[in-house]
């Protein structure tokens, strides 16, 4: 079938999907294009859109917030942008995502750029169907959903062998303060290598996190001497042994930051490297991030019935530690903790105990715990408290019944926060809003 | 029972930088606090890279937990110079704790994927095969009933037959061989290799296993035997702990027996 047959076809999957209300389309009408002609992706760029320019955005975390501060920055100086949906980042959502922004009669697409954002394990294989991306940003390596991704290091070599294959049509961004990240540079040969990191010791943190990842030398395995610590392990670091240190920074700060937390000051100025290396204006840049609105369910605010509600994405150790962080910088006192163990979440929660809540548990005075795993959360909280005292948290499974109680105890003023996991932050949406998303 | 601060125990945590990858510090935290809620002194010594082994001495229990594949090559260097030392805690009846990697290293070898074939510690009398990477990881909740915990020390300490909670998640089978215990018996999930339906395994006061979650804080009374067995080890005499308010856990448990179809 030629893939102008499979546009036609996929369209119209996406056209029946929404018209009975099974979800948008995000993954599926790929999958079938992908089972029709395994080289869709491939073709469809190659044959007649050699004009689009692809971004692929990977790392752990700040995916779909990079994402969306690249699209919005591009937007704001006239280009045409797409981006797969948030979460479909399997080749089946990048197919569906080509599909979805191809005419339907000429099957071409018409937009200036494509930005996807890759699943860890999908990137080399995504890179074996987008050969020559235009931009390739990583911005970290965190341990995440061990069951699922594997370990860091298994990540980290798949990836750099996949990257290894890049010349020089492609311009790789890369996080210089996450060692494992940067020491990617090594493998390119001949590609563009621009680097962002941080600069600010007044962002450091005092001891390094518990779930930190990269303490020792990707080169050589010494342990690695840090001179400032930002989060987990992203720092500027040097390896004394073998000289492996971090590259020169080509970006480290903004006039403008649009989300709070130091972990969106590296999306933020990941984001602006690239409209640099695009070549768009200074000034388009800070005011497209000035009307930046974040992503949905990363620092989204919403407002239930005069309350305000935020809502952190907390997805592995580090994504809760930072969003711990953030809220407690914003003197947080109402807190509901929503753990999930399904596929998108991992379905081992043993994570909890790496996030760093002893150090803030103390701070809020009403704390609601929810989800699948909401027993498992429980354990948790009551082991980070420095004496057992009941009255500290409510547990609810039912997770409407959370949002509601968790609501009621929040004083007017005062905002919600709501640290929940992937699927979780979903659930919290469609209840909140009423609407699904995916 | 004991309410005061008469007694103290010192927690050696080997490796607390590089073994600790799927929530283990959860099991130093699970013993850490239920030693202070009960008035017992207790301090965690962090033995990383390069540490003096002559403090391993002083520890009245090690644990150890698992890690990702390069960090663990890192250890296994540094460990392999104070095998010495911590064979003879082991055979001592020092009371530990080892849980996947950790447990893997005490063995004879650990055979990769690739058929490489690393030497373990030798301590316990078992090894471990990555079957290749196209044999699935053993993942997923896991279940275990334990009836010969009893006996293992003191003529007085006794455990009753209690089901172990968890999550696992390894490429690695581990077999036992005869002069070694399982720690217990597999009812739902894989265990020590998926097949002969052994989980963990016991040698005098050690204790291997596979079970994350972690698995002290879902299992409090596995988490309470360790405590006692130091204690009496170190004291010489039998102690019985003061109760503690563990219906959390009892609800965290039966949560999970719920989803595994069984009873506790």
């Amino acid at each position: 079938m030629t893939n102008a047959l499979l546009i036609f076809l996929g369209k119209f999957i996406i056209f029946i999907s929404r018209l009975f209300n099974l979800g948008n389309g995000s993954t599926w009408p790929g999958h079938i294009a992908l089972l029709i002609n395994k080289n869709f992706i491939k073709d469809l760029l190659i044959t007649n859109n050699q004009k689009l320019k692809t971004i692929l955005i990977a790392g752990t975390n700040g995916k779909t917030t990079t994402g969306k501060l690249v699209q919005t920055i591009l937007e704001r100086s006239g280009k045409k942008v797409f981006q797969n949906t948030a979460g479909a980042n399997l080749l089946n959502g990048i197919a569906s995502s080509l599909l979805l922004h191809s005419d339907i009669l000429s099957a071409r697409i018409n937009y200036d750029f494509a930005i996807f954002e890759i699943d860890e394990n999908t990137l080399p294989l995504i890179l074996k169907e987008i050969k020559n991306p235009d931009f390739v940003i990583i911005l970290n390596l965190f341990r995440d959903q061990l069951d699922r991704y594997g370990e860091v290091n298994t990540i980290s070599k798949k990836w750099s062998d996949a990257l290894g294959k890049l010349d020089e049509r492609t311009t790789l961004i890369l996080n210089a303060d996450d060692p494992q990240v940067a020491s990617l540079r090594l493998h390119p040969k001949g590609v563009n290598t621009k680097f962002f990191g941080l600069n600010d010791k007044s962002l450091a943190t005092s001891e390094k996190q518990h779930a930190a990842d990269s303490n020792y030398c990707p080169k050589c395995g010494s342990k690695l001497h840090y001179s400032a610590v930002y989060y987990s392990h992203l720092g500027n670091w040097t390896c004394l042994k073998c000289n492996n240190t971090r590259p020169k920074l080509d970006i480290s700060t903004s006039s403008v930051f649009p989300l709070l937390g130091v972990y969106n000051r590296y999306n933020t100025i990941a984001a602006i490297l690239l409209a640099q290396e695009v070549g768009i204006s200074k000034n388009k840049i800070i005011s497209a991030l000035k009307d930046f609105q974040p992503a949905f369910g990363r620092q989204e605010t919403l407002s239930i019935n005069g309350k305000k509600v935020q809502i952190f994405l907390s997805k592995n150790p580090t994504s809760l530690n930072e969003s711990l962080k953030t809220i407690s910088d914003l003197k947080a006192k109402n807190l509901l903790l929503v753990l999930n163990d399904r596929i998108p979440d991992g379905r081992d929660v043993s994570w909890i105990w790496d996030v760093d809540f002893e150090d803030y548990i103390d701070e809020f005075s009403n704390i609601v715990i929810s989800g699948d795993r909401t027993y498992d959360m429980a354990l948790r909280i009551k082991y980070s408290q420095p004496i057992i005292h009941d009255s500290l948290f409510i547990i609810q499974e039912d997770l409407r019944k959370a949002i509601a109680m968790s609501l009621e105890k929040t004083p007017k003023p005062e905002i919600l926060y709501i640290l929940p996991t992937y699927s979780a932050m979903l659930e919290v949406r469609k209840i909140l809003t009423g609407r699904r998303i995916l | 029972m004991i309410h005061n601060t008469k007694y103290s125990l010192t927690i050696g945590w080997l490796y607390p930088e590089l073994m600790s990858t799927y929530g283990d510090r959860g099991n130093i935290i699970a013993l850490q606090k239920r030693c202070e809620w009960r008035g017992i002194n207790i301090e965690v010594k962090r033995l990383d890279i390069g540490f003096d082994q002559k403090i391993l001495t002083t520890c009245d229990m090690l644990f150890m937990g698992g890690a990702q594949d390069q960090q663990q090559k890192i250890v296994a260097e540094d460990l392999q110079k104070k095998s010495e030392a911590l064979k003879k805690m082991i055979d001592n009846g020092i009371p530990g704790l080892y849980i996947c990697g950790a447990y893997q290293f005490l063995g004879k070898y650990y055979k990769e994927a690739g058929g490489k074939i690393i030497k373990g510690l030798d301590i316990l009398d078992l090894y471990t095969e990555h079957p290749g990477t196209k044999f699935a990881r053993l993942i997923g909740n896991i279940a275990v009933k334990v009836s010969n915990l009893r006996g293992v020390t003191h003529a007085t300490y006794e455990v009753n037959v209690q089901t172990l909670i968890g999550f696992e998640n390894h490429g690695g089978r581990t077999y036992l061989g005869k002069n070694i215990k399982p720690l217990g018996k597999v009812i739902k999930g894989f265990g020590n290799n998926g097949a002969d339906k052994t989980e963990g395994a016991i040698y005098k006061n050690s204790f291997g296993s596979y079970l994350h979650g972690p698995i002290l804080p879902k299992n409090p009374s596995f988490a309470d035997s360790l405590i006692k067995l130091a204690l009496e080890k170190k004291y010489g005499s039998p102690i019985n702990l003061s109760p503690l308010d563990d219906s959390l856990e009892t609800l965290a448990r039966k949560s999970i027996a719920k989803r595994l179809s069984i009873e506790l």
